[in-house]
């Protein structure tokens, strides 16, 4: 099978054209193009049908799209039939989901972001960001490229293949070090900020903080982070408007 | 220094590859508002300025969980006009106004990402019977559409941080603002943001404990600043 390298480019824009419709589904048929090219050769009927099934409805996280791309792409020149494959597909959805979910938007982007914050209020400055970012890139491209070998390496087996990797083991590890290094970063930041504004930044500060963490955990799920932040501003400008300022 | 035709090119450049990496293309952290403003401050030669408030927009940030088809603010461009806003100011000044900044366009942001997943939706029902011939033209010419579409998105949302920078910039010139107690405010704010969505993700276990060592280690940290 060719094109894996192109899959693999097309993979980093796997959301491309997401929607509501079929999530994923047109950026993994993207994706999967190339490494079905060579079915047309062999199989123009076939071609055609892996071509439709590829573009079909498919939500992952983004990042373990090519397990799914590669295990599907292997399904089809396999010769298994369609049906089975599209609940294959299905069935990987959700996995593929949580797993994603909880490995990088739950633990290695807060704890990678949480890092470059703790190095900017350390006065380690720009370089810690750097570092952050070009390593957290290194991490991105070497679990897309894992998951596109893996896919095409063991196709329907992918399941079993990614029970016994390391993604399931991450999932479970990650959140301690991250919470650690979010909590960390907090502090220091607002320490960083505060301290040159004196005690009336403390205070300010921490009311609103107070407030804020409040009205997020019992004040319903209208309050927002975004929303509390937007009122903060709107209160404040107004209060700096009206009050008499020294 | 800023705001030359030159700046605002680079700007609207930055925001947009800011603005594609956010869902489109490549997903790498390039849309952070830490990163996003950053590096928006060193094109306008202000990096700390840039860093300070892209630090702050950033707390604000960690209480996002972008899973599945769930609505989310958009802080990438926002940062960008942000740290436009700040740059070459009074810290103290410039934070608490590019943060502002920043929170409304993060808010328009994330209500244009939507009207493009609705776009993007009528644009896959019109080509439905173009995709059910199994042909990989049709694919691509979706893919492409799709992406040519955030990265317009990403140059109206980008231009638009920037002009209310641009406008926020004059203002600042003309009025005695009091900036420390928005720039106090908004950082409250946004740790109450940070810490709400880091306990949301702690919930009751083991990470709730380290997320508290970390808090105390992080303030221990903090006398020595």
């Amino acid at each position: 099978m060719k094109g894996r390298t192109r899959a693999l480019a097309r993979l980093l824009a796997v959301q491309g054209v997401w929607s509501y419709e079929r999530m994923l589904g047109i950026g993994m048929g993207y994706a999967a193009e190339p490494l079905l090219h060579d079915l047309q050769s062999i199989d123009p009927g076939r071609h055609a049908e892996a071509t439709i099934r590829s573009a079909e409805f498919f939500n992952s996280h983004p990042y373990l799209a090519g397990l799914a791309v590669g295990a599907a792409s292997r399904a089809e020149y396999d010769g298994v039939p369609g049906e089975q494959i599209r609940r294959f597909r299905t069935a990987l959805c959700g996995p593929l989901g949580a797993l994603g979910d909880q490995v990088f938007w739950a633990g290695l982007v807060p704890g990678i972001m949480a890092f470059a914050l703790v190095a900017i209020a350390l006065g380690v400055g720009g370089s810690g960001l750097l570092v952050a970012v070009v390593g957290y890139n290194a991490i991105r491209l070497a679990v897309t490229v894992w998951g596109l070998r893996t896919g095409l390496a063991t196709g329907l087996q992918v399941g079993t293949a990614i029970s016994a990797s390391w993604l399931p083991r991450a999932a479970s590890r990650i959140g301690a070090p991250a919470g650690f290094l979010v909590g960390a970063a907090l502090a220091l930041i607002a320490a960083w900020f505060l301290v040159p504004l004196g005690s009336a930044g403390f205070g300010v500060a921490g009311i609103t903080a107070v407030l804020g963490v409040a009205l997020a955990r019992w004040g319903g799920t209208k309050f927002t982070s975004l929303r509390f932040g937007l009122m903060t501003v709107g209160l404040t400008l107004l209060w700096m408007r009206f009050a008499p300022w020294p | 220094m800023t705001g030359t035709p030159l700046d605002l090119a680079l700007l609207l450049l930055w925001g947009t590859v800011v603005g594609l990496d956010l869902v489109s293309v490549p997903q790498g952290l390039l849309a952070r508002p830490l990163v996003a403003a950053s590096i928006a401050g060193w094109l306008v030669g202000d990096p700390v300025a840039g860093m300070r408030v892209g630090a702050l927009l950033e707390l604000f940030a960690l209480d996002v969980l972008p899973v599945g088809a769930s609505r989310y603010p958009e802080y990438g461009p926002a940062a960008v006009g942000a740290a436009l806003l700040a740059a070459h100011q009074p810290w103290s000044v410039g934070v608490g106004a590019g943060g502002s900044l920043g929170l409304v366009m993060a808010a328009l942001g994330g209500w244009s990402l939507q009207r493009l997943r609705k776009a993007n939706a009528r644009l896959v029902q019109t080509n439905a019977a173009a995709l059910t011939t199994g042909m990989p033209a049709t694919i691509r010419r979706l893919q492409w559409t799709g992406l040519r579409r955030d990265a317009f998105r990403a140059v109206v949302v980008t231009s638009a941080s920037l002009a209310l920078a641009l406008a926020g910039r004059n203002w600042l010139q003309v009025a005695d603002v009091p900036g420390r107690l928005l720039t106090a405010a908004l950082v409250g704010a946004g740790v109450a943001a940070a810490l709400t969505g880091a306990w949301r993700s702690a919930g009751h276990g083991r990470r709730l404990r380290w997320l508290a060592a970390g808090v105390v280690v992080g303030a221990l940290a903090g006398l020595f600043l």
